[in-house]
């Protein structure tokens, strides 16, 4: 496809991964922004954590823990 | 006062982002010369250390919180905008030491550009330089230094690398501050800020215009920006329609695009480096294995915590038992003597016996929060903990109050919803920290038959303790269950944790924290056990004169009628004065009240004693059960077996009572410290208050229960 769709990173499965294309929260986006998360990096779920609600996802090179609804406003392509 | 010379006591500030090796450094720099304590006004930690240099005044060094960036979301981060922000405070640094970690950089910069804006004299410290080799890294430090117009040094606190060079540079800029401000800035406040910035430049005590926009966002919280003025922000604020979030994601989109460009022209990586972090991940943070190694740790300390703990604190007792009877045996009988060895040194033993536990539980956790499992365990909790309507980093803080609530409670700064935190606060001291642990074992030994199966490998006595710490942990969910339905919140809520690189842990680092934390309880906690331990002796050898005259006489004839010999006389005599006491006439008004408990006037006064902290309980009991007497000090499991009902001749501690007693010690908030440190961190009296009721509530209808189905 020429223009892939963006989704929500929250309905990723893990080992899927993508560009971030954008945040549609602005709270969640400020404090995303600040640890380094930004539209161009890298994303790629890992792994759910054993009680679900947390995702293990590695942006660029760095290991985060994200919960369902941090991850749910991080627009990915 | 703090630019163009150097001050009296010039204050460096280490800033930088959490995980980048900053506190190691500061250790590295500092070593045991560290005041801790906290930030005025505030309640959260301040590490100052003295640091000499060649040709200056004894410089101090402040290793502020980390922070991401200028926009703060939780406690520790506010503060390091607010001392950032306030060229009058005390604590504006005369320069920065920002630490940066060197494989991030393009992470971390982001609150370098911010206060290198905010015109002060920066050095950029890259950390974790050992990384440098191992990882086929290559950084162009030159170039990094021109571009970013500021002195960049690699360090290594891991390696002991790059520290003289360190000092050095951070003379140079004190001696000469002005050489080293910035050029240009590397933003410029952009539209959206422009009219509001107009109206307030003049207005706000800002040194520049990214100073000035920094109070225009922060104005509502700062606490050196007052009322009317905080006012005058609010209203230019909404005429010009400023809107912070927008002007924060704009600066920081902004400020990205200007230093990532340069990170990359500098900073080269030789591929995907943490492929070995990434396999321990699968295990450790697996669905399954994850949990399971998450107990097997827990299991392996609290072994490891009994095993090992034990030996040093029978030798602190016996210490204090033997000095206290060799003074006795010197000294002329007399009250000094009875306050010297009753009092005092009773008191002092009380407090030291419980320094290897607090040690050894600080050993694993510091081991832990180096090696970086601690954040693995938080991302593992996180979801549990939510439904409890606590945080992932709920997690440290009940596992710390194993120990002791009172740094497990100081731990719940890093979780930034307030709620969640006031939940954690509330709830930690119901875990069974190490104090309770004397308590248990002298009444469990009553509770439980000392019965083994499997060859001796599992005790009943064994499983009674680790089901007391089960109990604690239920009664701690179970609390925060219902208090997340009472209380509301609108704030919100973060995970967004980063799961650091594993490394193997920095002993200098663990040594300090080990070091620190047990000098805390033994301060903190000792002054207030010594003191009750004085009190409670004098409360228990005086009383109303008559009473004690009574006491004498009663003695006597009993004595006499009884043909009683010279000691049994003697432990009749201790017990009679006991009773006449302040001691034991405070317990027998208290004793209606803890009747249905099952416990007489003399536990009555181990209670009101206890609340001290609950370690006093032993203390206590030893004291009644000898005080007068020349019994050994640590017979007291012996003596309180011999304790009968003078009614029905039936032992005191019987099941009931011993359960009823494990129950109540279990719940209760037998503690001042930690109602204190509570009071500290939510800055108010209700929530000390509402801990107090609702743990003494649980506490006094549980063991009530116990001994009513038990007896």
């Amino acid at each position: 496809m020429p223009f892939p769709l963006s989704a929500a990173a929250s309905l990723f499965k893990p080992g899927q991964s993508g560009t971030i294309e954008r945040f549609t929260n602005e709270g969640l986006a400020c404090k995303l922004l600040d640890i380094g998360v930004r539209p161009g990096s890298r994303l790629r779920v890992v792994r759910k954590s054993p009680f679900g609600g947390s995702w293990y996802v590695k942006i660029d090179r760095q290991c985060l823990a994200l919960r369902k609804k941090e991850l749910a406003c991080i627009m990915v392509k | 006062m703090h630019h163009g010379q150097v001050t009296a006591t010039p204050v460096v500030g280490l800033v930088g982002n959490p995980n980048s090796g900053k506190s190691s450094l500061f250790n590295l720099l500092t070593g045991l010369r560290q005041r801790i304590g906290n930030f005025p006004g505030v309640t959260v930690e301040k590490k100052a250390g003295m640091l000499t240099l060649p040709g200056l005044p004894t410089v101090e060094l402040v290793d502020f919180p980390g922070a991401y960036s200028c926009y703060p979301t939780s406690l520790d981060e506010r503060l390091v905008v607010q001392e950032l922000t306030n060229p009058a405070g005390d604590l504006f640094p005369d320069a920065i030491i920002y630490v940066a970690d060197i494989t991030k950089l393009d992470k971390h910069l982001l609150l370098f550009t911010q206060l290198r804006d905010l015109d002060l004299p920066m050095i950029l410290v890259l950390n974790m330089a050992d990384l440098m080799d191992t990882d086929g890294l290559t950084v162009d430090i030159p170039k990094l230094s021109r571009e970013l117009g500021v002195p960049v040094l690699a360090v290594s606190s891991r390696e002991n690398r790059g520290v003289g060079e360190l000092k050095a540079a951070i003379a140079d800029l004190l001696r000469a501050p002005e050489d080293f401000r910035p050029q240009h800035p590397f933003y410029e406040p952009g539209a959206g800020a422009r009219d509001v910035l107009a109206e307030l430049r003049r207005e706000l005590p800002a040194r520049n215009d990214y100073h000035a926009l920094l109070l225009t966002h922060h104005a509502p919280w700062l606490k050196h920006i007052p009322e009317p003025l905080r006012h005058k922000v609010q209203q230019a604020r909404v005429s010009h329609g400023f809107h912070s979030l927008r002007a924060q994601v704009e600066e920081t989109m902004d400020r990205y695009n200007t230093f990532e460009p340069i990170v990359k022209r500098t900073v080269r990586h030789a591929g995907d480096s943490d492929s070995l972090s990434d396999r321990i991940d699968t295990v450790v943070t697996h669905p399954i294995f994850g949990p399971l190694l998450f107990f097997a740790i827990m299991l392996l300390l609290f072994q490891a915590l009994f095993a090992w703990a034990s030996v040093p604190m029978d030798l602190i007792e016996l210490t204090f038992g033997t000095v206290g009877e060799s003074i006795r045996t010197t000294l002329a009988p007399g009250w000094f003597t009875d306050l010297l060895v009753d009092g005092i040194i009773a008191g002092l033993g009380g407090v030291l016996v419980f320094v290897p536990q607090i040690a050894i539980l600080f050993f694993f956790i510091a081991i832990l929060e180096e090696v970086g499992y601690l954040a693995r365990a938080v991302y593992l909790f996180d979801s549990l903990m939510q439904r409890f309507g606590l945080n992932g980093r709920s997690v440290v803080a009940l596992i710390s109050g194993h120990a002791c609530a009172i740094p497990a409670v100081m731990s719940t700064r890093t979780i930034a919803n307030w709620k969640e935190r006031l939940l954690t606060i509330l709830v930690t001291p119901l875990t069974s920290c190490s104090a309770r642990i004397p308590v248990y074992v002298i009444l469990i030994s009553f509770a439980v038959p000392q019965v083994a199966y499997f060859n001796g490998l599992i005790g009943l006595q064994g499983l009674a303790f680790a089901g007391l710490y089960f109990l604690g942990i239920a009664g701690a969910m179970l609390s925060a269950l219902v208090f997340k339905w009472v209380l509301k919140t609108p704030d919100r809520s973060f995970l967004m944790l980063e799961l650091p690189a594993y490394r193997t842990p920095v002993w200098r680092n663990v040594g300090v924290t080990v070091f620190q934390k047990s000098k805390t309880f033994v301060v903190e906690a000792g002054k207030i056990i010594l003191i009750i331990s004085i009190i409670l002796w004098a409360a228990s050898t005086y009383g109303p004169a008559e009473s004690m005259a009574a006491a004498e006489v009663q003695t006597q004839e009993q004595t006499v009628a009884r043909q009683l010999s010279q000691e049994e006389s003697a432990d009749l005599l201790a017990s009679e004065r006991l009773e006449a006491s302040y001691a034991g006439h405070l317990g027998k008004v208290i004793e209606p009240v803890i009747r249905p408990l099952g416990y007489d006037w003399k536990i009555g006064i181990a209670l009101l004693t206890s609340f001290a902290a609950r370690e006093v309980f032993v203390g206590t009991m030893a004291t009644i059960y000898s005080v007068g007497s020349v019994d050994d000090e640590f017979r007291i499991r012996e003596r309180l077996a011999e304790e009968r009902n003078p009614v029905t001749g039936e032992p005191v501690y019987n099941q009931a009572t011993a359960w009823s007693l494990l129950i109540f010690y279990v719940f209760a908030m037998m503690c001042m410290s930690t109602l204190a440190v509570t009071k500290r961190e939510t800055n108010s009296w209700k929530w000390p208050v509402v801990q107090f009721v609702f743990m003494t509530a649980m506490a006094y209808v549980g063991a009530m229960v116990v001994y009513q189905l038990l007896s």
